[in-house]
Formats: structure tokens, C-alpha cells, sequence
């Protein structure tokens, strides 16, 4: 019981020991639950929702407390007393959305449960007015400095009383909360830091950490504190900044020590398998999430997208209804009826229900790459254009924003223009072997050989997805008359189909048995040149030159040429096996 | 509202917004009105209407000034304009809105104050249409803007005497932020009216183009049309001078990154303002990879240019855009001008030009043509006339800036020709013109490349006429002019350095001059090799000089830099007749004199011919020698350098006295007197340039005349000075007079 009652003694007094309340590893669930249970009201009482949601969430997927060990609301100190009345009246102001009102109420108390309302609605009442005023502005120019005016102020006051170190975990959030909105990141990313250490256990703080954090550098100079909550984080940023595998590991490990229940968890594992386009796994992931929480929106944007990989129409149809059933009016219902109608070709509608999305969320980055795609859908290039550029605008590291650029330039016949956008793209995401391919094709089209040789070849190496590099890679051999390689790519490409196993008719299988026939032919290895040939028969385009070849050898053979046992051969056995090509 | 899918800022696409500072127009206007023909002296509406205009098209200015502006044209109006902005920011809102209504009083009536389509009544209109156009809430926000316009130009007039507890206290509240916020705050005060954008960003791009130091700081610069696209992302052109300075520092990376960005935002912006969309979209795309193709030749990436090149050549080809592939043309010929054949495409283009009615292609073709043509030896007077030709184009067309580049061009080519008085002249036209034009049109251009060409020629002909100071002080001028970072800036760093070599080598400073050519070579990869190799010969290094020309001759008949090519045969022939062997010196300079001539590159053809006497001295004809150097030297005198002028004379002497040989005792003595006078000719001229060795050569060589005559006091002068030089120079193991 000494631990329990220490826990709650530092919580109710809002964490002034850092480091006490929150142990590090995941031993004691139990624990783990009451301090979930016991954020989840703080932040309920101060009207952070959202962290409030996240906590409550977590806490639900562990197993239920017997009531002996519920904890009972932290007591009220003298200074909560007094402004009881003050703060219950403001509280309901402040859940009906009356800032003002809220924040007049406040004034003068000094507990600190009230002052950080008082504060924050105030923050609040300012963000509204300004996304009000953004509608009526006056002219153009003054739209981009429409500023929620109460910042500088409650920066004043809160730096005050940061320096005087009357801030508890709370207090701190907001003050990094406005520092961010000033655009002071580095002060920003110190006090939010500062408060994950005061108060380990409101998820908003880090978070917010996960949104200013841009690199993996920059995360290794953090000092954050030493609690199971920074194993949420860590994985939350990890997939952030696209480090899948690590996300993965930490998320896994997560469900491992008990938190396999919940929805949280599950569903940014699927976000991560989306990330590396691992479809089935995320499909699957998702399917079991919609049936655990049927009512969920969240990250169902992410679910369509997946669905419309696959060109699943009924299952996307049924999603987009459901969704629109459930709420309608929300950014990623929006997206998700996007992509449905994006799927069924009607590609005007599909742009407007991402206008749609944009409008409730000007900062959602998706729908800007989405109305991209389908402006070049439309063959509205323009357009097209301007959506990928405010994508840009919003995330300059979204790789799809620029790829899609480079593939809008590629459609308007320029291909050396949009090599900056391909490399761009690629910059971003080294690892992904549609920006090579694309690449390579430019070069091809620029005669670039070389280049576009070393495009696809390191597009293989990365692990290609449409399994096309390996056919280019062989045709430009071809080109440049380096037919030992090409014959090499066409093996090698063969090889990686029959692996895969996959029954999708590949249309170039018949383009490498041709042209490993007729390689074999002229190296003299008839059996070789004749299997291939006989598998040349198997389809449509290459039949007959497969049998006129079959014949041709069978002639030659008659003759009495005998194989002869040299290079060639050598080389078949090596090719037979088919190591790695030396190319 | 949405356009082709994208939605805009502009709401009500009217450019015109009330602001208070148009609040402040408008009473002006309302007052002016008013007031009847009397109360006004006729000079003083002349001046007010005079005012008018730039108030009304130029960007918001503050209340203060404005109050100045009319004051200096009329005080009475200045007040009684004052006395009722003051009411209107000090009374109610409805004062304003009563403003407003009276405003279209001004239309009505048999006969009105205001014409409705004169400029005045067009701005009137606008103005009554964009405020009834505000919503409530705008229209308290406009009052509240306006008030606290008043009150800022309050504050300006009436100094803060007293500042009350409330200021002293926000006083506080600030110094408590710490300096970052208030850096922010300093560069959030940019520009803020779309007029005012428009201004800065015009003005700044008129600054680089024409004279970039006035032009802001690249960072500063950078900071401005950052802070101005945070406030409006679709502002395009800020992109496009963001790309102009990013070129300015030569960062590559930055200036690709804001040039397509400013076409991806073009395309917008071309496709809405057209009436069909799709051709000025295309346009831009054509101009798009045109530009990319010219920054990649900025920056020395001849290949990523031309592929950018032949992107945009294709996409005007099948948009049928004639005026653009002219464009195209004339980077085509930049880019292939190492190739033998690039005149055709040139003259193809001139010829396209002119038929589709660009004179500016069509002249600066010309002017490519006639460097062309200069280098391949066309004569001088098919050359000048082509340039008065296109000059008579750039007359009419009033293009300044390609007469500047003519006449620095024909500067060029008098030097080329070795006609330094012809160059010196047009260099000192070019540069008393620009005086000319700045008082006329009121554009000063001193900051082209022509200025700089023009200046660096002069520089050099200074130095090479012995005048240093002059050469420095032009150099000073060409540094405060164009900063080392500069576009041009090469070309001056490597006239200075030129400069500075040739002293050094006159001086018989090898090692200083050593020193140098790194630099030389650094900013012209040739000469920087020509020199050295110069360097290695004086330093009688003679194997590693002659490895070097060899390379560079076989260099320079590839590329036919047939300038350099002969430099390079006189040094080679110079190598030889050092090594005692002037035989094979022989063919080499006649190889020299050849190409000069067919060239008619007068100065390095009596270089030539001195070289070529010179061998024949050595050979022991000085009679030939002597003959062959009376039809050199009259060009010499005329143009040569000083330097020149004083080898000429001294050659002469020498070969004066070497032909005396022969001749009987009372002859001997007057050819003898005559080479003493050509001597003392040739030690003034290299008195000129501080070329001590020679002056040693000529005083060993004066007195050794003077004994031959028997003036035994003069003799011990000159073997006095011989021997005091004698002592300060080091001798380089070379014998004495075994050069020319």
C-alpha cells in the first residue's frame, strides 16, 4: 500500500518530485492502471480531452481493479477549497465551450488545478477567435498574420511564473503549448522536456515532443525520464519519423507485457505495416481492429488507403458508409469517401470530399497529396501542381507530395524537369524503390544510361516492389549490347518471380524466356536455349518465335554440333544456381 | 471561392482592401473637393493633383508623412485634412460609416465634383464597393485599424512627453521577453499591403539587376522574402527573387529548390489569368525548363543544361511557341560555342530573330556573331560594320544595355588588334555615357558586365602605358564597384593579378610572380599555364617550360585560341633562341607571323617581328634584322606598350651597332651616335616601367658605345649606373643581353 499512497500523494500535488511516481519497466500492471485511471481525471478536470481520452483508452485494455484496490479521488487541499465554487461554475463554462466566461470566473484563484484552467481557456478563447477571424479578414496580406493575441501575453505570464518555478506538470504542457504556437521550437522542445520529467503522465506533453522532433539526432540528445511512458513515446516517434523496424520492436514489446488489448497499440502497428507496405499484415490488423471497436474513426483514413491498394471496392463501400453513418463530418470520413470514389473513377467527386477534409483541417496533410493524385487522375495537371506544392507547404518531407510532382512533370514530357523531384522524393525515402525506378526512367528517357543503370540496379538491391527494375536493368543491357548481363537480369528476374510464387500474369516472363532462348542459342547451350524455348510457347506473343527456334535447334543438333564445353557452359551452371549477378 | 480546384486568398478578387491609410486618401479627396476655387491658389491644386497620383497607386505610408507630403504642397488642406481624421478616429464608429455614405455625394448633383471614370472616381468607386462589401465585423475591425493608425501617427508628432503608468508598465512587460521574441518582432515588420510587396520586390530585383550593391545583404534580403512568404505563400514573384539571390551567393541547391517553386506557383497564376487557360500554362512550362537550363549554365553544368535545354526546345516545338525557341536558340549557341560549326546556328538565329520581330535576340546575336567572327580572323572593318549595324537597332529600340555591351565589345576587339589608342577611346566613351543616361532616363546601369569589361580594358592599357597609379585607382573603383562575391567579380580579381605578374616579371621578382599565377590559374585555367610557364623560363628552368608550351600549344590548337596559340609559339621560339639554338627558333616564329597575319592581330605580329629581328641578329644578318624592324616599328610606337616601345628601340640600337661593323670609321661614328639616341629612347621607356634589368643592359650597353666613341665621361656615368644596378639586381646566370 506504500506505493500506491505515494503515488497519489505525488499526483495530487501534481508531481512537484520528478521521477518518483512512474518506474520504468512494466513489472507492476497493476500500478500501471491506477496511475492510468488517476491522469485520465486530472486531465478530465482540466479539460485536456485528448490526453484524457489516450489514458483512459490504455487503462481499458488492462484487466478491471477489484474495489479494494480503486483509488479514491486525491483529497482537496486548503487552496482547492476555496475556489471549489469558482472552479466548478468556470469548469462548466469551459465544457460548453465558453472561454471567456470560464476564464473570468477564474480569475484571482490561485490553486493550481484552477489557475491552469484559467490559463488555458484563455489560450483556448484566443485559438477560436483567431480561426474566426480568419474568415473575415481584411484583404489577402493580413490573412497570414491573423495571431491568436492572448499568446504574448499568457508567454509573459507563464515565463513569470516558470522562473519563479510555480509551474507543475500541467502548467508547463500549456507554456510549451504556447511557445510552440509562437514558433520558439528550441524553448518549446526544453519546457516540454521539462515537463515530461515534472509529470511522466500526461501523454499530450510528449506528444507534443513527437511534433517538434525532427530527426533521429535530435532525439538522442534528449534527457527525457526514465518511465514505462517513454516506451509509448519512443515507438510513437519512431514511426513518426519512419524508423519501422524500431517502432515495431518497441510496440511489440508492448503488447508482450500485457497492453495486447488495446486499440491504441494496434492500430499504430497497422500504421507501421502501411509505412513499409507490408498490405496484407496492416489489412488484417485493421479488420481485427474494426471489430473491437466498431465506432472507431481514427486512423481509418490509413485503412482506406490500404483498401484501395487492393482495389478492394465492396469492403472500401462499406467502410466509407459506415463511417459516414457514424460521423460524417470528420476529417478522415471525408478521406475515406475520397478514396472511394476515387476508386470508382469518379475522380471530380473524389476532389471534392478532400476540399471537404481540408476545409475542417487546413493542416491535414493527406488530402493535399490525395487531391494531388486525383487532379492528375482529372489530367488537371495545374492543379495538380498546386495541391502537391501545399502539401509541400504543410510537411516538406512528404515523399509523396514530391513524387507526385516529379510524376506531373514526367506526364507533361519533362523528364530532366522532374528529376529534382524524383531526387527529392528519393532523399527522402532512400530505401524505396519506386523513386529509383521513376529515376531510372527519366534517365532512360534523358539517354542517361549509365545513370539509369545504376538507378535500377540499386532499386533491386533495395528490394524492388513492382519486381520492374530487373526487366529494365536487362532491356537497357540489351540496349548497350552487354549480353552477358542482360541475360543475367532476365535470370535473375525469373528466379525472383517463380520465388515469389504469385499467379499475377508478369508480361515481360515471356520478353526474358525470348531473350534467354536466343541467348542460349547463340552461346550454343541447346538445352538450355531449347527449355526456354519450350517455356517461350507457353505464351501468346512468343509462341511461334519459340517454336521456329525449337526448330532451328533441332536442326543445328542434327547437324552434329556438339555443345561445346567452355565459358558458357561454366557460366550456365553459375546461372543455374544463381548466386548473386556480378554486374 | 475555387478556380480549377484550388482555393483562393482573394475572396472577392478585388485587389483594392480598405485600409486606413486609403481612409486618409479619401478624406484628402473629399476635402479637396470642398473647398471651393478660391480658397485654393492655383499653384497649390496644381501640386496637390500632382500628388494625387503616386498617393493613390503607391503603397500605405504612414499618417505622419502623409500629413507631410500635403503640407509641403498646400498647409491649409494639411490641417483642416488632419482636424478631420481626428475626429473620426476620436468620435464613434459612426462617424466613419457616416463618412462613407456621404462619400458617393461626390457623383450625384448636374454637376459633379468627381467624373466617374477619371482615375479619381475609379478609385472612389472602388473604394465605396470594397467597403460595402465588409462584413460587421470587418468593418469595427477597419475602425479599430484606423484608430490605431491615428494614434501611431500621434505618437510620431507629439513625442511621448508623458508616459503614463499603463506604458511604463507594458515597458516592462517587454523587457521581461527575452531577445528572441524580439528579434521575431523585428523581422515580422515587413512589408504588409500587396502594393507594398509588389514595390520591395521590384525594387529590389531593379537593384540586383543593375547595381547590386545598393541592392540589401543576401541574408537580409533572404530574411525579408522569407518573413514576406510566411505572411502570403502564393506571393510567386518572391520565389523568383529569392532564386536571383540564392545566385548571388552561388548556392545551388537553393537558388534549383525557389526557381521551381516559383514555376510550380506560376503555372497558377498563368493558367487564371489567361482567358484560355492551357496557353499561358504551357508557357510556363516552356520557360520553366529554359530557366533551369540557365541556372545550370551559371553554374558551369554544361551537360544538366543542355538536357534541360532540349526539354524546353521540345516542349516550344510542340506548342508551336516561335518566340520562345528563338530563346532557345540563343542558349544553344552559348552552349555549343566550343563547337566548330555553333556560327551557323547563330546566324540561323539572327536571321529567325529579326524575321519574328525580337531585336534584343536578334542584336545580341549579332554581337555573339562578331565575337565569333573576331576570333576567327574576319577583318576589322566587316566587324565594325556589323556592330554600327545592330547598334543602329539598338538605337531605335533604345536598348541600352546592348549598347553598353557594344561598345565594350568594340573595345575589346581595338585591343585584340592591337590598337590601344581605338580601345582606350571607346572604353572612356562607354564610360562617359552611362553619365549621359542617368541624367536622361534616369536608369542607371553601372553594374553590368560591359562596365566591368570595359574598366578592366582600361586598367590594363593603363598599366601597360606605365601609368600604375591610374591602373590601381581604376581597380579600387572596380572593387567598391563589383564586391568579391559578385557576379563579375572575376574578371577584375584576374586583370589585377595580369597586372600585377607583368610588374612582377619587369621587376625580375620571379618568385613574387611565382606566387601570383596560382591565383591566375585559379580564374583561367589557360592563361594561369602560359604564365607559369613564363615564370619557369625566367627562373631558367628551361626543360619544365618547354614540357608546359608544348602541352598548352597542342591545348589551345584544339580549342583555336589562336591568341594564345601565337603567345605561346613566340615563348617557345624565345626558349630556343635562349638555348643558343635560334635556327629552330626560325620556323616556330614564322609560324607566328603567319597566324598573326591571317588573324591581323597587329600587336602580336610586331611582337613577332621583334622576336623574329632578334634571331636574325643572333644569326649575324643585322642588316635583314634591321630592315624587317623599320616596318615594325612604326605600329609599335604607335600602340605598342611601353614595355614594347623600349625592346624595339634597344633591338634597333643593337642592331645599328652590329651593322656598323662594316662600315667605314666616319660612317661607323654616326651610326653609332644614332644607336646612343635610340638607346637613351629605350632607357626612358623602361624608366617608365621600372624595368631595372633592362636599364642595366642598356647602360652596359650605353657605356660600352660611349667607349667605342671615346666620350669617356659619359662612358663612366653609364658604367656607373650599370654597375650600381648590377649590384642591387641578381644575376639569373642568363648573359647579359641575351634577351630581347
Amino acid at each position: 500500500m506504500a506505493a500506491s499512497s505515494s503515488v497519489v500523494s505525488v499526483a495530487a500535488a501534481a508531481a512537484a518530485v520528478p521521477g518518483v511516481s512512474t518506474s520504468a519497466d512494466f513489472s507492476d500492471l497493476r500500478d500501471i492502471k491506477k496511475q492510468l485511471l488517476l491522469i485520465a481525471g486530472l486531465t478530465r478536470e482540466r479539460g485536456l480531452l485528448h490526453s484524457s481520452k489516450w489514458s483512459a483508452e490504455l487503462a481499458f485494455s488492462l484487466p478491471a481493479l477489484p474495489l479494494s484496490e480503486l483509488q479514491p479521488p486525491p483529497p482537496l487541499t486548503e487552496e482547492d477549497a476555496q475556489d471549489v465554487d469558482a472552479y466548478t461554475l468556470a469548469k462548466a463554462y469551459f465544457d460548453v465551450k465558453e472561454y471567456d466566461r470560464a476564464a473570468h470566473f477564474l480569475q484571482g484563484c490561485n490553486s493550481k488545478k484552477a489557475y491552469f484552467l484559467y490559463m488555458y481557456s484563455r489560450y483556448l478563447s484566443g485559438e477560436k477567435k483567431k480561426d474566426d477571424e480568419t474568415v473575415d479578414s481584411l484583404g489577402p496580406l493580413e490573412k497570414g498574420q491573423v495571431k491568436n493575441e492572448a499568446l504574448r501575453e499568457l508567454r509573459v505570464e507563464l515565463s513569470r511564473k516558470h522562473q519563479a518555478r510555480g509551474l507543475d506538470g500541467f502548467g508547463l504542457y500549456l507554456y510549451g503549448v504556447v511557445l510552440r504556437k509562437l514558433d520558439l521550437v528550441k524553448e518549446a522542445i526544453d519546457v516540454f522536456v521539462e515537463a515530461t520529467h515534472v509529470l511522466p503522465l500526461h501523454w499530450g506533453a510528449w506528444l507534443e515532443l513527437c511534433n517538434l522532433i525532427t530527426d533521429k539526432e535530435m532525439l538522442k540528445f534528449l534527457s527525457l525520464p526514465d518511465t514505462w511512458m517513454k516506451e509509448f513515446f519512443l515507438a510513437h516517434i519512431y514511426t513518426e519519423l519512419q524508423l519501422i523496424e524500431e517502432a515495431l520492436q518497441k510496440y511489440q514489446h508492448l503488447i508482450d507485457v500485457g497492453f495486447s488489448k488495446s486499440s491504441y497499440i494496434v492500430s499504430q502497428i497497422a500504421v507501421a505495416y502501411h509505412n513499409i507496405r507490408d498490405i496484407d499484415k496492416a489489412l488484417s490488423i485493421f479488420n481485427e481492429l474494426r471489430k473491437q471497436d466498431p465506432y472507431r474513426i481514427e486512423n481509418m483514413d490509413t485503412f482506406s488507403n490500404l483498401l484501395y491498394v487492393r482495389s478492394m471496392k465492396s469492403e472500401l463501400s462499406y467502410l466509407a458508409h459506415n463511417l459516414c453513418e457514424i460521423d460524417k463530418y470528420r476529417v478522415e470520413t471525408c478521406c475515406v469517401i475520397g478514396n472511394y470514389y476515387s476508386l470508382r473513377s469518379q475522380h471530380e467527386k473524389a476532389a471534392l470530399y478532400f476540399q471537404r477534409a481540408l476545409k475542417l483541417n487546413p493542416r491535414y496533410l493527406g488530402a493535399w497529396t490525395l487531391m494531388g493524385h486525383e487532379y492528375m487522375e482529372m489530367k488537371n495537371t495545374s492543379a495538380a501542381i498546386q495541391a502537391y506544392r501545399h502539401a509541400i507547404e504543410v510537411n516538406k518531407r512528404d515523399y509523396r507530395a514530391w513524387y507526385g510532382l516529379g510524376q506531373t512533370y514526367e506526364i507533361l514530357k519533362m523528364p530532366f524537369y522532374c528529376l529534382y523531384y524524383y531526387r527529392r522524393a528519393h532523399q527522402l525515402r532512400p530505401n524505396d524503390s519506386r523513386m529509383l525506378v521513376a529515376l531510372g526512367e527519366c534517365y532512360e528517357k534523358l539517354n542517361q544510361l549509365v545513370e539509369a543503370k545504376k538507378c535500377y540496379w540499386r532499386a533491386y538491391a533495395v528490394g524492388d516492389v513492382e519486381k520492374m527494375a530487373l526487366v529494365k536493368l536487362a532491356k537497357l543491357h540489351e540496349q548497350l549490347t552487354e549480353s552477358e548481363q542482360a541475360a543475367q537480369c532476365y535470370i535473375k528476374y525469373i528466379q525472383d518471380i517463380y520465388s515469389c510464387g504469385e499467379v499475377v500474369e508478369h508480361l515481360e516472363e515471356s520478353t526474358a524466356f525470348r531473350y534467354l532462348a536466343q541467348y542460349y542459342f547463340k552461346c550454343k547451350l541447346w538445352d538450355e536455349a531449347s527449355t526456354c524455348a519450350q517455356k517461350c510457347c507457353a505464351f501468346n506473343d512468343t509462341r511461334e518465335e519459340g517454336k521456329a527456334l525449337l526448330r532451328q535447334i533441332l536442326q543445328l543438333r542434327n547437324q552434329g554440333e556438339t555443345p561445346s564445353t567452355d565459358t558458357p557452359a561454366e557460366q550456365l551452371t553459375n546461372l543455374k544456381h544463381a548466386s548473386s549477378p556480378q554486374l | 471561392m475555387m478556380t480549377n480546384g484550388v482555393v483562393h486568398a482573394n475572396l472577392f478578387g478585388i485587389k483594392d482592401w480598405v485600409t486606413p491609410y486609403k481612409i486618409a486618401v479619401l478624406v484628402l479627396l473629399n476635402e479637396m473637393g470642398r473647398t471651393g476655387e478660391g480658397a485654393v491658389s492655383l499653384v497649390e491644386r496644381r501640386k496637390l493633383n500632382q500628388l494625387l497620383l503616386p498617393l493613390l497607386q503607391g503603397p500605405d505610408i504612414t499618417l505622419s508623412k502623409l500629413y507631410k507630403l500635403i503640407e509641403e504642397s498646400c498647409p491649409q488642406l494639411a490641417n483642416s485634412v488632419q482636424i478631420r481624421i481626428k475626429l473620426m478616429a476620436e468620435g464613434e464608429l459612426k462617424d466613419m460609416e457616416q463618412f462613407f455614405d456621404d462619400l458617393s455625394d461626390s457623383f450625384s448633383g448636374t454637376e459633379p465634383e468627381v467624373h466617374k471614370t477619371s482615375v479619381v472616381g475609379l478609385f472612389l468607386r472602388h473604394m465605396i464597393l470594397a467597403y460595402s462589401k465588409l462584413s460587421f465585423s470587418q468593418v469595427f475591425k477597419l475602425y479599430t485599424a484606423l484608430q490605431q493608425y491615428f494614434q501611431n501617427g500621434e505618437k510620431k508628432s507629439v513625442e511621448d512627453a508623458d508616459m503614463d503608468r499603463e506604458d511604463a508598465e507594458r515597458q516592462m512587460e517587454k523587457e521581461e521577453l527575452d531577445v528572441s521574441v524580439r528579434e521575431e518582432e523585428v523581422s515580422c515588420s515587413g512589408p504588409l499591403s500587396q502594393k507594398q510587396a509588389e514595390f520591395f520586390l521590384s525594387q529590389q530585383a531593379a537593384l540586383l539587376k543593375n547595381d547590386e550593391t545598393k541592392a540589401l545583404t543576401p541574408a537580409s534580403l533572404q530574411k525579408e522574402l522569407n518573413n514576406l512568404l510566411k505572411f502570403n505563400p502564393d506571393f510567386a514573384e518572391a520565389h523568383y527573387l529569392s532564386y536571383l539571390n540564392n545566385l548571388r551567393v552561388q548556392d545551388v541547391f537553393s537558388s534549383t529548390h525557389s526557381l521551381l517553386h516559383y514555376f510550380d506557383r506560376l503555372i497558377l497564376t498563368g493558367a487564371e489569368g489567361k482567358s484560355n487557360g492551357e496557353e499561358g500554362y504551357g508557357r510556363s512550362l516552356r520557360y520553366a525548363a529554359l530557366n533551369l537550363a540557365a541556372l545550370h549554365c551559371r553554374f558551369g553544368h554544361y551537360q544538366q543544361a543542355e538536357l534541360a535545354l532540349q526539354e524546353a526546345i521540345r516542349i516550344a516545338q510542340e506548342s508551336n511557341d516561335h518566340v520562345c525557341l528563338q530563346h532557345c536558340l540563343s542558349w544553344l549557341y552559348v552552349l555549343g560555342q566550343k563547337r566548330a560549326d555553333s556560327y551557323v546556328l547563330l546566324e540561323h538565329s539572327v536571321k529567325k530573330a529579326v524575321h519574328f520581330g525580337l531585336p534584343y535576340l536578334a542584336s545580341l546575336g549579332i554581337q555573339s556573331l562578331v565575337q565569333q567572327r573576331a576570333f576567327a580572323g574576319k577583318t576589322a572593318n566587316k566587324l565594325m560594320d556589323a556592330l554600327k549595324d545592330s547598334d543602329l537597332l539598338h538605337w531605335k529600340h533604345s536598348l541600352s544595355e546592348l549598347i553598353d555591351i557594344s561598345i565594350a565589345q568594340k573595345t575589346a576587339i581595338w585591343r585584340l588588334y592591337g590598337r590601344s589608342t581605338m580601345a582606350l577611346q571607346q572604353a572612356q566613351m562607354l564610360l562617359s555615357m552611362n553619365s549621359l543616361e542617368s541624367v536622361n532616363a534616369g536608369v542607371q546601369q553601372n553594374n553590368t558586365e560591359s562596365f566591368a569589361v570595359a574598366l578592366c580594358h582600361l586598367a590594363e592599357l593603363h598599366a601597360e602605358q606605365g601609368c600604375f597609379t591610374a591602373a590601381a585607382e581604376v581597380l579600387q573603383h572596380l572593387k567598391e564597384r563589383f564586391p568579391p562575391n559578385s557576379q563579375h567579380a572575376q574578371l577584375w580579381m584576374l586583370c589585377d593579378q595580369k597586372i600585377q605578374f607583368d610588374r612582377a616579371m619587369n621587376d625580375g621578382k620571379f618568385h613574387l610572380a611565382d606566387s601570383l599565377v596560382t591565383g591566375i590559374t585559379a580564374l583561367n585555367g589557360i592563361e594561369g599555364v602560359y604564365r607559369k610557364a613564363v615564370v619557369k623560363q625566367a627562373q631558367n628552368q628551361m626543360t619544365e617550360a618547354h614540357k608546359l608550351l608544348q602541352k598548352l600549344l597542342t591545348y589551345c590548337q584544339k580549342l583555336k585560341n589562336t591568341e594564345m596559340v601565337i603567345s605561346v609559339l613566340l615563348s617557345v621560339a624565345e626558349l630556343y633562341w635562349r638555348s643558343s639554338s635560334p635556327t629552330i627558333a626560325m620556323p616556330v616564329l614564322l609560324e607566328a607571323l603567319a597566324l598573326s597575319k591571317e588573324y591581323r592581330l597587329q600587336y602580336l605580329a610586331s611582337e613577332t617581328v621583334l622576336n623574329l629581328a632578334y634571331a636574325q641578329l643572333i644569326l649575324g644578318i643585322p642588316e635583314q634584322a634591321l630592315t624587317l624592324l623599320h616596318m615594325a616599328i612604326e605600329p609599335i610606337l604607335a600602340d605598342g606598350a611601353i614595355l614594347d616601345k623600349g625592346r624595339a628601340m634597344f633591338l634597333v640600337s643593337k642592331c645599328q651597332v652590329a651593322s656598323a661593323a662594316s662600315y667605314d670609321p666616319v660612317k661607323r661614328a654616326e651610326a653609332l651616335e644614332a644607336a646612343v639616341e635610340n638607346l637613351n629612347e629605350a632607357k626612358n621607356y623602361f624608366a617608365k616601367v621600372d624595368c631595372r634589368e633592362r636599364i642595366r643592359d642598356v647602360a652596359y650597353f650605353q657605356a660600352r658605345l660611349y667607349h667605342a666613341l671615346g666620350k669617356t665621361q659619359e662612358r663612366n656615368q653609364c658604367a656607373m649606373v650599370f654597375r650600381q644596378l648590377h649590384q642591387e639586381l641578381p644575376s639569373h646566370g642568363v648573359p647579359l643581353i641575351n634577351h630581347l
